[in-house]
């Protein structure tokens, strides 16, 4: 056990150490950080402060992976025009892909970024800069250019609309943030509904929705499950951002949203045969049967009446 | 500073906490760390009249003395700190605002880098006219994460996380007794559940590659139980039945150990692929014992116990190939493919006992899978470097089996069905920008289901949407606008949807004293779906009708006074308009055709700056609510608050 304990470590050893190997020879036009420093002390007096002075305080990084030149290209040019944005890498001069590209030489193979190239952000030319400001952050954390939601909302007015109606989850009231539910740089394929859509929902460890991640009580497995929660997701009853009916659902009486499903038509449900239409003895004439779930109480599923009673 | 100036007035809903900073942009240097601080003590306050409960759910702030927020940064000047490199801490709500945070990050660089989220929630909803009023919570929801990585620069990283969710709280439910569609009975419930998961994984780095393994469990459990607090007549005063007293435990106990690895590679600069797959597989056991006595339709004593035991099984696979193509430089494909596999399945003994004699045992099964494989391409080409081509084709096979049985062995009583959907859409669209600040989306996008699995299911829809953005320094302006029209109509039933939405938002930061921010949305939706239920035991069919025609508008303006007193006064504003008539309609299934109502917030906040490291706020909200058809629902609250903000 101790032998295999001592090859653990030295097997671990080459790989922990490897970022500490000394840089190569500062070649290519690279005249390190401390040359830009004269001439953007606004930007460098709080560099400290961000997440890429880590590269730089390592002191082993090459130079075109840290400091200024690691995003911003090799400066002798830059230094000897005594600037301009023609000498050098400048983001504001980029195409979105450009900048695109140039972010992902260090941060490509971030678990959260791997789906970046197919995310609607990328394919609409949304650029990293447009959502980060790496030398003006708003949020110490990601960098970002404003707080989450507001940036969210600059370009999404109309989610912005569907937090403000009286049922939503909390987001204007910081208990939730957009990227609890979104991955704003792409997400694999929904694993609910056709996996066509919606392109930026990251899943839950489980592979599964990620309303599960809060609402475990509502995650199974039941005896009974309700396909509806299973097939198609929650949206199928649930209007997630925020709604003007209770509970966010889809419509103001519960009994029009099940009976619009519940409706006995040919083709759909389990075996083709329709979902299952109200038996007679539920007389909608009764107010008390207009209330689906005072009966149905389980509707999420049930682990003791198929008919979720209990 | 126009920026953080036009983040300030978008964000200003709800009123507090306040936005103003206070003492040095940069902070104050210690000892090799520069430490940046401020703390808003306040203190709330409401006055509601109508509905408080509405109120509660919508809102829900209330009175006493609150750390409204508190930032704190600390940083190592050189990024060789003794214990860290940098520390921050953010806090929002504390001391007894419903929506409670704080956020927490401790590092050091090469060594370790730590992360915290504690959220918690007041949870209040106060039985909406949803199951006759009398499904109701009260409950506080607290929420953790914490992640933990080690060696975050190194090339072998190592992962550890834990996350925490609980529920609990007192509310209120319904049972049925004695017999189907005769009675409901309102029971307390005390809620009580726990979530815990534990993560541990690493990442390794190698040349052109990175792989990421994740190893988690999570366990569940709820201890929720329900009782009676006094005898019953129930819901239906036409019946005889009453509930004397009652009693359920439910306890639901589960684990689900998963894993999650993750490929991604960059074989050559025209190639990069990740892959990535997930398994979990859930098992959660369950009993239920209930006990109730009470008086059955013909009068008659009845003492029923139920009890169900079992356990449910859940394996869920996942598994996920991204390849991204870089032919050129104008030109990205982008092809994802997609495998989802899910399967529930589970039984239970079902024992029922009335006035102490057997009456009915069972050991049902059922099964329900779910098998998903799906297709996608995006093919992106820049034209020239302002206009831009972009399409898509996806391509998804669902497949849904159950089964269901009264015993484990095969029996006249197993039902068996399939169902398979197969889903083709396109997307097209053009990218234009025909000034550097304007930019200019269209797209469109078609698809064709063959049979999706419900009557409200996306079959054959269209969607089309654009979008226009001019981004200045000093002027923002997006405008969006998109149409989505499905159809899903079989032999005998008929389903439409028409959705539209329109949006428009603006923000404008020109001089420094001066910014103001406005927005104006409409959503609309109207549905038709076929309908078929029974009115006093008579078949009906017909159609239900349904509008939703929503606008909601948005205005804030921040003016700032000789760099000393800023005021911000903002006025949000949600309506539905319905589809103008005034009364509620002549029956129920016209009732439920449109909610119009209304939801207004206007707000005001000053702040002051006293001294360099204090300023003094005061802010008033307004929230009113009102529907149309009914006065039951509404409210107006008077909210407000005055704080103090500093550092030292």
């Amino acid at each position: 056990m101790r032998a295999l304990r001592v090859f653990s470590f030295l097997a671990l050893v080459p790989f922990c150490t490897a970022a500490g190997e000394k840089p190569p020879p500062s070649q290519g036009g690279y005249v390190g950080s401390a040359a830009c420093r004269a001439c953007h002390p606004d930007v460098w007096l709080n560099f400290y402060k961000n997440p890429h002075f880590r590269s730089l305080a390592l002191g082993t990084e090459p130079a075109d992976k840290t400091g200024c030149e690691g995003c911003h290209g090799p400066g002798k040019a830059h230094v000897e025009a005594r600037g301009g944005k023609a000498t050098i890498v400048a983001f504001s001069a980029l195409q979105a892909k450009e900048i695109l590209n140039r972010c992902l030489e260090c941060h490509s193979r971030d678990l959260g970024r791997a789906q970046i190239r197919r995310s609607s952000h990328s394919l609409a030319d949304v650029a990293c800069t447009s959502c980060h400001s790496i030398h003006k952050p708003a949020t110490p954390q990601h960098l970002l250019a404003r707080k989450q939601a507001d940036l969210c909302y600059s370009c999404h007015p109309q989610i912005k609309a569907q937090f403000s109606m009286p049922f939503k989850h909390r987001v204007n009231e910081g208990f939730m943030r957009c990227a609890d539910c979104h991955n704003p740089h792409g997400a694999p394929a929904a694993a609910w509904r056709m996996s066509q859509r919606p392109r930026m929902v990251e899943t839950a460890p489980q592979g599964e929705q990620p309303c599960l991640k809060c609402h475990a009580d509502k995650r199974g497995p039941f005896v009974f499950e309700h396909p509806a929660v299973r097939v198609d997701g929650c949206e199928t009853c649930h209007q997630p951002h925020g709604s003007a009916n209770a509970r966010l659902l889809r419509r103001p009486a519960a009994f029009t949203l099940c009976l619009e499903c519940h409706n006995g038509a040919g083709g759909f449900g389990r075996r083709g045969e329709g979902i299952p239409a109200l038996s007679p003895v539920h007389n909608l004439a009764d107010a008390r049967y207009r209330n689906c779930t005072s009966c149905h109480v389980r509707l999420h599923g049930s682990n003791a009446d198929p008919l979720f009673l209990r | 500073m126009l920026a953080l100036l036009a983040g300030a007035v978008s964000g200003q809903v709800p009123v507090a906490p306040t936005s103003e900073t206070v003492g040095r942009t940069r902070g104050e240097d210690v000892k090799g760390y520069n430490v940046v601080h401020s703390f808003e003590l306040g203190y709330r306050f409401r006055s509601t009249g109508g509905n408080l409960g509405k109120y509660r759910s919508d809102v829900n702030y209330g009175n006493g003395i609150r750390l409204l927020a508190s930032h704190l940064t600390v940083h190592s000047k050189d990024g060789h700190g003794r214990w860290f490199d940098e520390l921050t801490l953010s806090t929002m709500g504390l001391g007894n605002d419903p929506y409670q945070s704080a956020a927490l990050r401790l590092g050091r660089n090469r060594l370790f880098r730590y992360d915290l989220l504690w959220r918690l929630n007041a949870y209040y909803n106060p039985a909406l006219p949803v199951s006759l009023g009398q499904h109701a919570m009260d409950t506080r929801r607290r929420l953790q994460d914490h992640d933990l990585t080690l060696l975050p620069q190194s090339k072998l990283r190592f992962l550890f996380g834990y996350s925490r969710n609980s529920q609990d709280g007192p509310a209120l439910s319904t049972v049925q007794q004695f017999g189907a569609h005769q009675d409901e009975f309102p029971v307390f419930a005390a809620l009580r559940r726990l979530r815990n998961e534990y993560r541990v994984g690493g990442e390794l780095s190698l040349r052109r590659m990175k792989i990421t393994l994740l190893r988690g469990w999570e366990n569940f459990r709820e201890d929720s139980r329900q009782t009676l607090a006094a005898p019953s007549p129930g819901n239906n005063p036409a019946d005889r039945l009453a509930l004397r007293s009652f009693r359920r435990e439910e306890p639901y106990h589960g684990t689900t150990p998963f894993s999650r690895g993750v490929l991604v590679s960059e074989p050559a600069p025209w190639l990069t692929l990740n892959l990535r797959g997930s398994y979990a597989i859930t098992r959660r056991d369950f009993v239920l014992d209930e006990f109730a006595t009470g008086v059955d339709r013909f009068g008659a004593d009845r003492a029923r116990q139920i009890v169900v035991f079992g356990s449910g099984r859940r394996p869920v696979a996942t598994a996920n190939l991204t390849l991204n193509l870089l032919p050129a430089e104008s030109v990205t494909i982008a092809n994802h493919t997609a495998f989802h596999h899910s399967r529930m399945e589970g039984d239970h003994v079902y024992n029922e006992t009335v006035n102490n004699a057997p009456v009915f045992t069972s050991l049902p099964f059922e099964y329900l899978g779910i098998r998903t494989l799906a297709n996608s391409t995006d093919l992106n080409y820049r034209w020239t470097p302002r206009t831009t081509f972009f399409a898509g084709y996806h391509f998804s096979q669902r497949r849904v089996r159950s089964r269901r049985q009264a015993e484990r062995t095969p029996s006249p009583d197993d039902v068996y069905g399939e169902q398979e959907n197969t889903l083709h859409s396109g997307l097209a669209g053009i990218r234009v920008r025909p000034a550097k600040p304007l930019s200019i989306h269209l797209d469109g996008e078609i698809g064709r289901a063959s049979r999706p699995f419900y009557p409200v299911s996306e079959k054959n829809y269209h969607a089309m949407s654009g979008r226009l953005a001019y981004r200045a320094r000093a002027f923002q302006f997006t405008a969006f606008s998109k149409v989505n029209y499905n159809t899903n109509s079989s032999r005998i039933t008929a389903y439409s949807s028409r959705g539209r939405t329109y949006a428009a938002a603006g923000s404008w930061t020109g001089v420094s004293w001066l910014s103001v921010d406005a927005g104006y949305t409409k959503l609309h939706l109207d549905t038709v779906s076929g309908l078929a239920y029974f009115l006093g035991g008579t078949a009906q069919s017909g159609r239900s009708l349904y509008l939703s025609s929503l606008h909601a508008g948005n205005a804030a303006a921040r003016v700032n006074f000789r760099q000393r007193v800023d005021l911000i006064a903002g006025y949000q504003l949600v309506k539905d308009v319905g589809d103008g008539r005034s009364t509620m309609g002549a029956n129920a299934f016209a009732a439920a055709q449109v909610f119009p109502l209304s939801y207004q917030s206007p707000s005001a906040r000053l702040s002051v700056r006293l001294r360099s490291k204090l300023r003094w706020n005061a802010g008033y909200q307004y929230y009113g609510y009102g529907e149309r058809f009914s006065t039951a629902q509404g409210y107006r609250a008077h909210t407000g608050f005055s704080s103090l903000l500093w550092s030292f």
